[in-house]
């Protein structure tokens, strides 16, 4: 029988759910790169390069195929020779120094000259529903020039530069679920291995990972075939993946509420376990503060130009270094100390060091926590029906009590609705603008904005009779149809809505952006602006040669010993 | 050209928006566009004559009036996306089943989505009547058609009848694959869609993620 876990009582949605706690998650063992390294390690993932047609300029085709017990997937990687002055990583680029599609099984030469006569292309091409995510990578030119170079004078490249930068390339597009006539959720469902949210993703950036690397060794063999060295394996796991990620990103936690509640509830409910655990035993204390030390080696090699994440990254320097003083003076004796220890942090750290805090309590208690992983996917469809027997009376009570902070708002005052969500006929490149700007946005406005939809609702609300259903307030207020449906799905899913003003003048895009790719598992966020993030995936992560149950785990932490200097 | 279901629901909901309808109700067309399409009925083609046909029509000229009786619009005639998710937000008071009539409806076979969802709100099969056709949805969402011809893809039908709770047997399972759309049916959906971007201008390219580096 399953054993019912103790709890304390989860953090409330009005302390989670807010964009500056958001803003501030960091990966997790609930984190889908670390859930699909686990898997892969469990099953016995091999994982072989099937096909290597690449020139010496780098141009060319390479397949890497990953078997899993029941299925083989495999990416189609196309390499390009891309003038630098085409190098752009915004959705509006129309050519990139890699593309690539995951499909299912091994494609045959007929199958890569169709994928070649689109995959390239994007958006401007069509994949089947054999294929299920399409993607596509641009270099990190000074490092991957940096690498070639080296290697091909046979030295092993800087390590202070792979640790600043961390990858050789960067994803600009990583495109799953029905995109482009890629496979749909529905026939994603019925492949197992990839069963979970953003999996298929998972595993094509895990993969171009590795032909990042093929690609820089092979082109230092072709510069000089004499010399040319291969990167040292120590080395080698410190290139992750790049990714650089823009406002499109952000719509998706608002535009799926029943999903966004899943992932946080998953999390919530872990660290609640956690928390609630009479003691603390021996091994545990030491695999928390293994892990600890090794979280400063990453916040000392954390770097970023954006002067507010600066800040932060400061204060989670000194978080860590406090925390390790205080578990020096109080150590983890005595009852329900992981709890204590949190309740301590949320008085004495900033948001940053909480939230890290979070994520490494999860860590020693793989048996709390990492069965949470297959809650985390949502059955959008059941939720998506309304409920019109509620009535308005229940209905506004409901508002009232998960949107009291929307209420609280003036969305009169033009800085309380400074921003449109919008699309660009532009490549359809989702964009925030002025709404009082020059040009009028607002006809073009997305639904994005649900406090001040909650507090339009409500108006209409407290002027209705009170024991009508919503069917019948429905029928004739059509325009809260979007919001009703909302609603409803808070109130039976806590976690299903951002707390905070999506459209206000102090909005940080970044902070949406942040909280979905540490779900990803995502590290080292570099704002470049306040609607533009770059991060690393897979720093560190063992290839698949290297993946064993222990492996699979332990890797998203830097070791100790390779800490450099704090810039 | 095949589409996937996600490229389909996707195109019809911005399609519906860009013909006038709010938000919420753009969904529900996305969504009766796909669930038409899972079942292989030309869901982006009827939906793309609807909204072509209703685009410039007040919203309260395709509703129903008054639920009491024979549901009536107060214009020419109901819009099946709106007497739809009527039926649908009603629900609950068909528990123990119900015959509802509507008056004269718009592309019926719009209603089929919904009398699904109400399928699933009540556990209870659901049938739908006009002319010759009688097109019978399950709580699983399977669906049996009798009757099918040119009157399934009616444009305009004089009557409707709404069945929740009958007797249901040979219902044919939704298959979720790609599905081919009509190069013609795309550009008129794509038309209606792209009255949902903003015009391409500098400032807007300013104000996307990526231009200040």
């Amino acid at each position: 029988m399953t054993p019912l876990y103790p709890q304390v009582p989860l953090r409330s949605p009005e302390t989670v759910m807010r964009l500056s706690r958001m803003g501030a998650f960091h990966q997790s063992r609930l984190s889908f790169m670390r859930v699909l390294l686990r898997r892969m390690a469990a099953e016995s993932w091999r994982v072989e390069r099937s096909r290597w047609e690449v020139d010496g300029r780098g141009v060319g085709v390479a397949v890497y195929t990953a078997h899993t017990p029941t299925r083989s997937y495999s990416l189609v990687c196309f390499a390009h020779d891309l003038p630098p002055s085409m190098r752009s990583d915004r959705v509006i680029a129309t050519a990139w120094d890699a593309t690539f599609t995951l499909r299912h099984g091994i494609p045959d030469t007929e199958t890569i000259k169709r994928l070649a006569d689109n995959v390239p292309h994007q958006e401007a091409g069509r994949i089947s529903d054999t294929e299920l995510v399409l993607a596509r990578a641009n270099r990190s030119v000074r490092l991957f020039e940096h690498v070639v170079a080296s290697l091909a004078a046979g030295r092993q490249p800087e390590t202070d530069e792979v640790a600043r930068v961390g990858y050789l390339m960067r994803t600009t597009a990583v495109y799953g679920a029905g995109k482009f006539g890629a496979a749909d959720r529905e026939v994603l469902g019925t492949h197992e291995a990839l069963d979970g949210p953003f999996r298929a993703e998972m595993l094509a950036v895990y993969l171009i990972r590795l032909f990042s690397l093929d690609m820089v060794e092979h082109l230092a063999r072709a510069r000089a075939p004499d010399t040319a060295t291969l990167l040292a394996p120590a080395i080698r796991r410190r290139f992750g993946i790049g990714n650089a990620t823009g406002l499109g990103m952000a719509p998706f936690l608002i535009n799926h509420p029943t999903l966004l509640n899943n992932w946080m509830m998953a999390r919530e409910t872990a660290l609640a376990r956690v928390r609630a655990l009479p003691t603390a035993e021996p091994a545990e204390r030491d695999r928390f503060h293994s892990l600890l030390r090794r979280a400063m080696v990453n916040a000392a090699e954390w770097s970023t130009g954006h002067p507010l994440q600066l800040v932060r990254v400061e204060a989670l320097r000194e978080d860590l270094a406090q925390l390790v003083a205080h578990l020096d003076g109080t150590g983890l004796a005595g009852s329900r100390p992981w709890d204590r220890l949190y309740r301590w942090a949320e008085d004495n750290l900033s948001v940053e060091g909480q939230e890290q805090l979070v994520s490494l309590l999860l860590e020693p208690y793989p048996h709390l926590v990492d069965g949470l992983a297959d809650c985390m996917s949502a059955d959008e469809p059941r939720t998506f029906r309304i409920d019109g027997a509620m009535t308005v009376d229940e209905a506004r009570a409901h508002l009232e009590a998960i949107y009291d902070w929307a209420l609280e708002i003036d969305f009169d005052d033009p800085s309380a609705c400074q921003h449109v969500w919008y699309v660009s006929e532009e490549k359809l490149e989702p964009r925030l603008g002025p709404r009082f700007g020059e040009e009028a946005l607002e006809p073009y406005e997305q639904p994005l904005a649900p406090g001040r939809d909650a507090a339009r609702m409500h108006r209409d609300l407290v002027v209705s009779w009170p024991q009508d259903s919503v069917a019948g307030f429905l029928l004739d207020h059509p325009q809260h149809r979007h919001m009703v449906r909302r609603l409803q799905m808070a109130v039976r899913h806590p976690y299903a809505e951002i707390r905070d003003n999506t459209i206000g003048e102090d909005l940080l895009p970044i902070d949406i952006l942040r909280c979905k790719l540490s779900f990803f598992g995502a590290t080292r966020f570099d704002p470049r602006s306040d609607r533009w993030v770059q991060i690393v995936m897979y720093q560190g992560a063992p290839f698949p040669a290297e993946l064993d149950a222990d492996s699979a785990e332990d890797w998203i932490y830097p070791p100790e010993e390779t800490a450099c200097t704090t810039p | 050209m095949y589409y996937s279901l996600n490229e389909i629901e996707s195109l019809c909901r911005k399609a519906a928006r860009g013909a006038g309808m709010h938000w919420g109700l753009a969904e529900e067309a996305g969504k009766a566009a796909r669930w038409l399409a899972v079942h292989g009925l030309p869901g982006p083609a009827v939906l793309a004559d609807l909204l072509e046909r209703h685009c410039e029509v007040a919203y309260g000229d395709l509703a129903p009036m008054a639920l009491d009786g024979v549901w009536r619009a107060r214009g020419e005639n109901l819009c099946p996306l709106i007497a739809g998710a009527t039926l649908t937000d009603r629900a609950e008071t068909y528990r123990a089943g119900g015959v509802i009539t509507l008056g004269p409806t718009c592309h019926p076979l719009l209603l089929a989505p919904q009398a699904g969802s109400v399928a699933l709100g009540t556990g209870l099969a659901v049938t739908l009547e006009w002319d010759d056709v009688r097109f019978t949805v399950d709580a699983s969402q399977g669906l049996a058609l009798a009757g099918a011809g040119t009157a399934l893809l009616a444009a305009m039908v004089a009557q409707v009848r709404i069945v929740v709770g009958v007797d249901v047997a040979g219902c044919r399972a939704p298959h979720a694959r790609p599905q081919p759309v009509d190069a013609e049916v795309r550009r008129r959906l794509e038309a209606l869609a792209h009255r949902t971007y903003a015009p391409a201008s500098e400032a807007s390219r300013l104000s996307g993620a990526g231009a200040k580096e």
